[in-house]
């Protein structure tokens, strides 16, 4: 989760001077220990918002053998951000994306947000824009021509970042427990 | 004042206890306790509850109805109708004041229900009264969400000049303030965050200034990070306290940006999430002793329970400390215990020790301050008016490590914060009235004062009956 940006786009030179900037880059097997609290936080983070999203507990094991995995697939794109200054060489901030196919309907690849979630101070002033366009065109170079995102139902302020971007559900998943 | 890092300790009452005699403290106030509450339910029974209307205005005959009430009183509505504003002086809009509770947090009793919430209500409207002429009527009401509690509110608001909340659980009580400040055209005010807060920034102006510290240098630990402490955070920062040296503690340890609940907090609890990131720990990760180490001021506002704060914990402090232990009945630490481990300065909830934080000091008088402006808002300005004033109050009384604040029998206070509230808010372009300050000065003493003449009269004309005799005590523990 990346909350809501509205301020300028820090990457290309913030007109705030005390915005945290993020670098973002390709991840790397090396960053794969950093990544591993992030996601689940991100997950846990999730099952706030619904217990049927409850956490397994093998789930560091998974997020650990998931990234590995995604970060050597050529369908996936996974990117690690960087905070500047001292917070130079700390990993701040990821995203994860798969491309998919869809057999039905056109365009044929489609974009999927996975996951994206920032440590709570680089949030906002930016970020989550940033985030969103560099996603999106890396997606766009493996081949997607639509981007989705997936997240909780009950995420509000997930639902409202991505609407003020354009984006509208177009596939609902509802859920019982069995 | 000398200037000196630590005054020399003069031993107070409670400060003449040896070592081990601090559970002996505990148990009076216990047992004092226990004794208040059988003669207050005998008293409640008496009385039958602690407030009634009055009317106003002379009555010689039914024939003067014609004119308190229909036909007459046809054209004050009309008038009313034209300009509803009209309503704060053609009727007692301009001094009523709603005290609104759900009931979910009162006192120490937790979530009582809005029934048993009524005499606490009650016993504040008599407060607002007494100490502020204010009339305070006390509404608890059963609602099931914020969302509810909001609407009901709004749709009470015409009928008063102001909002008291009181006894809403945090962090909902949040949400409930913000959102009805921002909605209704008269003050909202929540005494467990402004209240408490305010008077507490008012002590602690007045420590640093007698132990010559200055805000934008002091390291600072607030302990607990419930209604009042989150708000006491926020009003130092705009006092220009550092952020980089300001550190909330919650049961979790020190609350910083990196802590793994702050994801639970953004959703749950955003107050406390924006102070997490604007403070960031104060630079600090780890425990309470890692956040006292080396700090000038302990804002403890946590669970009453004594050794929340330990002896170490102060002599991990700067040289001459000011510790708050502002738990009640039970204070985070004993005043003599903290004392004896150096501190300068401390000051606690209680009545029965110097020093007490009490937002009594508070509320009447902001009320008389706000009603008297018309005023539409409460902003943190006019809440810092009346910490500083209150701070100024015991400045000009004298400063000592024992009189950091006003005690409730130095009443000449309150009509001056009630002042420095209407002037802000006329500054602020806020109030629907601009008087002068002489002018609020002036009305604040007399509104303020009325009361007191009321109950000499009610009860010199055993309109108001003295009080019962206490019925004898029943024994607790056989000796």
């Amino acid at each position: 989760m990346s909350g809501e940006g509205s301020g300028k786009v820090r990457a290309s030179g913030s007109s705030e001077p005390s915005a945290p900037p993020v670098h973002l880059r390709p991840a790397r097997d090396a960053d794969v220990a950093a990544l591993v609290p992030l996601l689940l936080r991100l997950k846990r983070l999730n099952e706030e918002f619904d217990p049927l999203l409850k956490v397994r507990e093998d789930a560091e094991q998974q997020a650990r053998q998931i990234l590995k995995a995604d970060i050597g697939n050529p369908k996936a794109v996974v990117l690690a951000a960087e905070g500047v200054g001292a917070d130079r060489d700390k990993v701040v901030g990821f995203v994860r994306a798969h491309v998919r196919e869809r057999p039905f309907y056109a365009p044929e690849q489609e974009g999927v947000i996975l996951d994206i979630y920032f440590l709570p101070l680089y949030r906002r002033r930016g970020v989550g824009e940033f985030v969103l366009r560099e996603t999106s065109n890396a997606l766009k170079a493996k081949g997607a021509g639509i981007v989705t995102a997936e997240f909780p139902a009950q995420n509000e302020i997930a639902a409202r970042f991505y609407s003020k971007r354009g984006f509208r559900p177009i596939i609902a998943v509802q859920a019982r427990s069995l | 004042m000398a200037r000196s890092a630590s005054p020399p300790v003069e031993p107070h009452r409670a400060g003449r206890r040896k070592p081990g005699e601090t559970e002996t403290a505990a148990e009076r106030s216990e047992d004092q306790t226990d004794q208040l509450g059988e003669r207050s339910v005998e008293l409640s029974r008496f009385y039958a509850g602690k407030i009634e209307t009055v009317p106003k205005v002379p009555v010689r005959s039914l024939g003067d109805f014609a004119l308190w009430y229909t036909p007459g009183v046809a054209a004050v509505s009309r008038a009313i109708q034209a300009n509803p504003d009209r309503a704060f002086e053609l009727t007692g809009r301009w001094n009523t004041i709603a005290i609104v509770t759900d009931g979910s947090r009162v006192l120490g009793l937790g979530d009582i229900g809005p029934e048993a919430a009524l005499p606490v209500m009650e016993g504040k409207a008599l407060l607002f009264k007494v100490l502020g002429g204010v009339d305070a009527i006390p509404v608890p009401i059963r609602v099931r969400s914020p969302d509810e509690f909001i609407a009901t509110v709004e749709a009470l608001a015409p009928a008063f000049g102001g909002i008291n909340l009181e006894d809403i659980a945090s962090p909902k009580c949040f949400g409930i303030l913000e959102k009805l400040a921002n909605r209704l055209p008269i003050p909202v005010w929540h005494d467990d965050q402004l209240g408490t807060a305010a008077a507490t920034v008012a002590g602690l102006l007045n420590a640093l200034a007698l132990t010559r510290r200055s805000m934008p240098e002091v390291r600072t630990v607030l302990l607990g990070a419930g209604a009042a402490n989150l708000v006491t955070a926020r009003l130092l920062l705009e006092l220009g306290h550092s952020p980089h040296t300001l550190t909330l503690v919650d049961q979790k340890g020190i609350l910083h940006a990196d802590r793994d609940d702050l994801d639970e907090l953004e959703l749950r609890n955003p107050w406390k999430y924006r102070i997490a990131l604007a403070t960031d720990g104060g630079g600090r990760t780890g425990d309470l002793a890692a956040a006292v180490a080396d700090a000038d001021v302990l804002l403890a506002a946590s669970t009453p329970k004594p050794g929340t704060v330990r002896p170490e914990h102060v002599r991990a402090m700067a040289k001459g400390p000011i510790v708050f232990a502002l738990a009640n009945p039970v204070p985070e630490i004993w005043p003599e215990v903290a004392e004896s481990a150096g501190a300068a300065i401390v000051a606690t909830g209680r009545s029965d020790f110097p020093n007490q934080v009490n937002n009594s000091l508070i509320f009447p008088a902001v009320f008389r301050g706000v009603l008297d402006a018309r005023a539409r808002a409460i902003p943190d300005e006019v809440v810092l008016a009346a910490a500083k004033e209150l701070a100024r109050g015991a400045a000009l009384k004298g400063l000592t490590k024992h009189h950091l604040l006003p005690t409730m029998e130095e009443p000449e206070v309150f009509p001056q914060i009630a002042a420095a509230v209407g002037d802000t808010a006329v500054r602020l372009g806020i109030a629907r009235r601009k008087l002068s300050h002489e002018e609020f000065l002036e009305r604040a003493h007399a509104l303020m004062g009325r009361p007191a003449q009321l109950i000499r009269a009610l009860a010199r004309a055993r309109l108001t009956p003295p009080m019962p005799r206490a019925a004898p005590r029943k024994r607790r523990r056989t000796p």
